[in-house]
């Protein structure tokens, strides 16, 4: 891990433990002997209230790169999450966390979170990455909501 | 015909014929310079900062008129375009905040005493994070004109000044490169030679909307000689639209189907491809013992004792067939006729250096067996300079006569084009005659005169067919075409 990589996610982890957004988590994986492991993060997302997203809380990973923050990290729902612009796999496809687009070193995890949450109710239709939702949500809007608040409901948290 | 006299009417430099355009070689030296002008005369206008002035001009693409225009008409908007955060800093002397005044976005560091740099946005981090910042975006991405403000969502750019002070002397160095390259790629009326190992660029003003008027054909110092259109390797007379039609019909192995149908037929058992090359209608197929009748395909049994004829030849099907393969068989060959010459041309031309290596012999040779001084047999190097011109000249003829449309004006086309041809053929004879010592002079002088002609034949070629192209003269075969 690089020198720079190493403290900016030190850092990332000590602002997010004094000042985090309500409703939301972050917190570093734990390795199989049980350090810390600064690289991979959990996190959860919740719905925005009054919204169909509302109540649940969307968990994904997030693995940051050597070369971050210079590059992105990825950012991975995990169940992949039903969404115009998740792929399959579950990856994030946002420009502020694309290298080629608009990640910049300066943005932090918390722009990451809260970016990727106003991107749940307000979908980008110009950059589809699964054809499930974005066919719905271009043809049957109506069958695309029931199935976000199904996933809602599937989602919150015990 | 033969006039000698010509010879001083092709050499004279500086007067442009009709199949000539002006253009410039720049060096990278030229080229920083240029740039420099541009931005000065910016600077003279508004009263800005050089580099303020390069990163203005570069979103217009260094045209500056357009730029004046647009500055005058809405400041704002050129600057928030170039991603200029305040025209009033001055770019040209970058200072590096002396100790850390805030928190780097980048590593998050609050240590003290580090030094800090920020744009006009006043967006700060460490010197340190930003030459990595810097490293990675021109090293990996290749960014140079482009590179952004680290800070989140700050569409300010990174100026030059600044990414001299800040980054790495090797990042540096390769970040003027791709300066240089982005200044000559997005400037419309240069091009990079296109040699390999070439570092020079060529100014010329034919705009890409004269191409079907005109070849733009430019001559590199380097001595590459290519077209300013398409950067393709000089094809005049042929314009760069029949030039892309006509490399890619000859890649496509489209002919060598046609020719297949054309000359071949199937197995009717087990599909061999076979070519007839003689004997008689009843075939035997190597591969499978069939069988067979040539003419009507059927199995032989069938013909019983009709050992030379098919009955079924006046059959009204099998004369449709034959029909059909009369067409295609003539458009092929109308294909090959032109084909086979544009590529004996391009054969020879591979042969080049091997020509003047032979030439080379010849005019030591030639020095040997008579009292020609070194400067006298010089004319054997010039001969063969031309007749390379006029191959590559001819070649190109073929591929633009295929495509045009027969008439009065492709008949005095191909006419040039054969008496070309055909002194060129001449020419190449004479060089490869033997030397014996009393004919040498005899031998200089004929070459001499054949090497003017051959070279004023290909000037009235190429000026002819150019003015035919700016006058709209040419008639195309657009079946051809589309």
């Amino acid at each position: 891990m690089s020198g720079i990589c190493q403290t900016r996610l030190i850092e990332e982890r000590k602002q997010w433990r004094r000042d985090h957004p309500y409703g939301f988590f972050a917190r570093p994986t734990k390795t199989a002997d049980g350090t810390l492991d600064l690289m991979n993060w959990q996190a959860g997302i919740p719905g925005k209230t009054g919204t169909d997203w509302e109540h649940g809380i969307y968990k994904l990973t997030i693995s940051f790169p050597e070369e971050y923050p210079t590059k992105p990290p990825k950012c991975k729902f995990t169940p992949p999450l039903f969404h115009p612009n998740v792929y399959p796999t579950g990856t994030v496809c946002l420009s502020i966390v694309n290298a080629d687009e608009d990640w910049k070193p300066g943005i932090t995890l918390k722009q990451i979170l809260l970016g990727i949450q106003d991107l749940l109710d307000d979908p980008n239709p110009l950059s589809p990455a699964q054809a499930d939702a974005y066919n719905l949500f271009r043809k049957n809007r109506e069958m695309y909501q029931k199935r976000v608040r199904q996933q809602a409901k599937e989602n919150i948290p015990q | 015909m033969e006039n000698p006299g010509l010879f001083t009417a092709i050499h004279r430099p500086g007067d442009k014929s009709p199949s000539q355009v002006d253009f410039v070689v720049r060096t990278p030296a030229d080229l920083v310079r240029i740039q420099r002008q541009e931005a000065a005369e910016i600077c003279n206008v508004f009263g800005m900062s050089m580099a303020h002035a390069t990163m203005m001009l570069r979103t217009m693409r260094w045209n500056r008129e357009k730029l004046i225009e647009r500055y005058i008409d809405d400041a704002e908007r050129v600057l928030r375009d170039a991603g200029i955060a305040d025209i009033e800093t001055d770019a040209a002397r970058p200072t590096v905040l002396p100790l850390r005044h805030q928190l780097c976005e980048i590593c998050f560091s609050n240590e003290p005493n580090v030094p800090m740099y920020a744009l006009a946005c006043d967006h700060a981090f460490c010197v340190e994070c930003y030459n990595e910042y810097l490293s990675h975006k021109i090293q990996d991405e290749g960014l140079s004109a482009r590179i952004q403000c680290p800070g989140t969502r700050c569409p300010n750019v990174v100026d030059e000044p600044s990414v001299e002070m800040l980054a790495h002397p090797v990042d540096y160095v390769k970040f003027q490169r791709l300066l240089l390259r982005s200044f000559v790629d997005e400037n419309q009326v240069m091009k990079w030679c296109p040699a390999p190992g070439c570092e020079y660029a060529v100014e010329c003003h034919t705009p890409q909307s004269a191409l079907d008027s005109t070849v733009p054909t430019v001559k590199c110092r380097c001595g590459h000689e290519f077209c300013f259109g398409c950067g393709y390797a000089n094809h005049q007379p042929c314009i760069c639209n029949l030039t892309q039609l006509w490399l890619r019909k000859c890649m496509d192995d489209s002919e060598t189907s046609t020719w297949i149908s054309v000359n071949t037929k199937e197995c009717s058992r087990c599909r061999s491809i076979i070519e007839k090359n003689g004997g008689c209608n009843h075939m035997t197929c190597r591969k499978c013992s069939y069988e067979f009748c040539w003419v009507c395909m059927g199995p032989w049994a069938e013909h019983g004792r009709t050992w030379y004829h098919c009955n079924r030849y006046g059959e009204q099907s099998s004369q449709a067939a034959r029909d059909s393969q009369e067409k295609s068989r003539s458009s092929l060959k109308r294909y090959l006729h032109y084909y086979n010459r544009y590529a004996n041309h391009e054969q020879s031309a591979r042969l080049d250096h091997q020509l003047y290596l032979k030439t080379e012999k010849r005019m030591e040779s030639m020095q040997q067996k008579s009292d020609l001084s070194w400067i006298e047999v010089q004319f054997l190097r010039d001969a063969v300079d031309t007749l390379v011109e006029c191959r590559m000249t001819l070649k190109w003829t073929y591929a633009l006569a295929f495509y045009l449309e027969p008439g009065n004006l492709t008949t005095l086309f191909e006419d040039n084009q054969c008496d070309l041809e055909m002194a060129t053929e001449q020419l190449s004879g004479l060089l490869e005659r033997p030397l014996e010592r009393k004919s040498i002079p005899a031998l200089r002088q004929q070459i001499l005169d054949k090497t003017a002609y051959v070279a004023s034949r290909r000037q009235i070629l190429l000026d002819d067919t150019a003015e035919g192209l700016a006058d709209g003269r040419w008639r195309f075969n657009m079946s051809l075409i589309n």
